[in-house]
């Protein structure tokens, strides 16, 4: 049975205005379910473990990242599935789970296509998506990432690469895996599971390094990449260094702080591995695509 | 640089590890797929993938790969199961093992080399 648990004040409160709507495509799909609001931070784990403890299988956060990853600390077992409508102001788990839309995610729910994800510990908190540290973590502390259309755009890019060439590195040490260590300056890291960035790959962290770029050009660039990946680190374009390992136990000079999904969530030096903690999450992820990459490897 | 495409940000294609210039490394590297090193590495790398090192790495170490490219300064001995290949910009100061040799004019070895016995069966 599905159990929805609603962050009322998830994306300036839309879930009011989406109610109804929500609930009647809900109905029309025939997985209705009991619903719960949460009434502030944690409470969405509580609710979680109460729904999972009441025999409940099926645990859909109606919300955006935070509510997400509160749902996912609620649950301990890897029997009950997860789904997520994302009415958040952010909703990077979700859009990398394939779901964009509130509608899109109603379907999903009732498809219920399953794939299972290794959660990431750090410290004491499980996440499943991104972790960043460095220019990033900061630039979040010092840039309003809230605000929209071209002239905020326009204004976030001129601060944010004011920001970048001021940014002084971090003395950074990495050791993975009890086999090998990393010395190096970091403006910017990443940790993420790269099964979450492939599904066909298997469960294991990958750690992406950028260091700062000399050419103003370059460090622009890696600026636009960051405000354009919005907190979902540099995996993808600008890394310098990228390996894979299953634990890390990072620390900088001088510590700094460490953001989980747009969210500070702690300190440096910081403990970060794969866990055995399984979560299956309802995705829309179109697993063809995947095989078509591969397939068209030279 | 070319801009990454969307495989290689998902690590489908190109190198699983990459150690980037400025980054020393101490210690096991170890992998199952392709390594390229442009930064400081002390110690031993083994994969069962190619092995790439850029002009601007310094290696102390053992390496233990498939194809081995060295296009920045090695030190140590290589074993490769298949092609060993020097660049222009390369230097080896070690022994290696392979199923064949290339070393580009201007890249410099001292060692000994050896090839594998059936290297010239296949």
């Amino acid at each position: 049975m599905y159990y929805y648990i609603v962050n009322p004040t998830a994306g300036h409160g839309q879930v009011k205005n989406l109610q109804d709507k929500l609930r009647a495509r809900l109905d029309q799909l025939g997985i209705r379910g009991e619903w719960a609001t949460t009434t502030g931070p944690g409470d969405a784990t509580r609710l979680a473990k109460a729904a999972v403890a009441s025999g409940h299988t099926t645990i859909v956060a109606v919300g955006g990242d935070d509510t997400v990853n509160e749902v996912i600390n609620g649950i301990e077992n890897d029997s009950t599935a997860i789904g997520i409508i994302p009415i958040g102001t952010a909703n990077r788990v979700a859009n990398q789970l394939g779901i964009i839309t509130w509608p899109q995610a109603c379907d999903a729910l009732a498809a219920r296509r399953l794939t299972p994800y290794s959660l990431i510990a750090a410290g004491q908190k499980f996440f499943l998506s991104t972790l960043t540290l460095g220019f990033e973590t900061d630039l979040d502390k010092t840039v309003d990432m809230s605000a929209k259309g071209w002239r905020a755009k326009a204004s976030q890019f001129a601060k944010s690469f004011g920001h970048a060439t001021t940014y002084n590195s971090l003395k950074c040490k990495i050791e993975v895996d009890s086999k090998f260590t990393v010395n190096c300056d970091l403006f910017s890291l990443t940790v993420a599971n790269q099964k979450f960035l492939n599904p066909l790959a298997e469960n294991r962290l990958i750690i992406a390094l950028s260091d700062r770029p000399n050419a103003k050009l370059k460090l622009g660039g890696l600026v636009w990449q960051t405000l354009r990946s919005g907190s979902r680190g540099t995996l993808e374009d600008t890394a310098t260094t990228r390996f894979l390992a299953d634990r890390v136990v990072i620390e900088t000079e001088p510590p700094t702080g460490i953001m989980v999904d747009g969210k500070v969530a702690g300190r440096t030096p910081i403990a970060i591995r794969l866990t055995d903690r399984r979560v299956r999450f309802i995705t829309e992820k179109i697993v063809a695509d995947f095989k078509d990459a591969i397939g068209t490897r030279p | 640089m070319a801009r990454r495409t969307h495989e290689d940000a998902l690590g489908v294609v190109g190198a699983e590890t990459i150690i980037g210039a400025g980054v020393i490394v101490h210690g096991e590297l170890e992998s199952q797929s392709d390594i390229m090193i442009d930064g400081q590495l002390e110690g031993n790398v083994t994969t069962s993938g190619d092995i790439t090192i850029g002009v601007n790495a310094r290696i102390k170490a053992s390496i233990k790969g498939n194809n081995v490219t060295v296009a920045g300064q090695l030190k140590g001995n290589i074993e490769a199961s298949g092609e060993t290949s020097i660049r222009e910009t390369g230097l080896v100061d070690g022994d290696i093992t392979s199923a064949g040799l290339a070393i580009s004019s201007g890249g410099q070895f001292s060692g000994r080399s050896r090839m594998h016995k059936d290297s010239k069966e296949a």
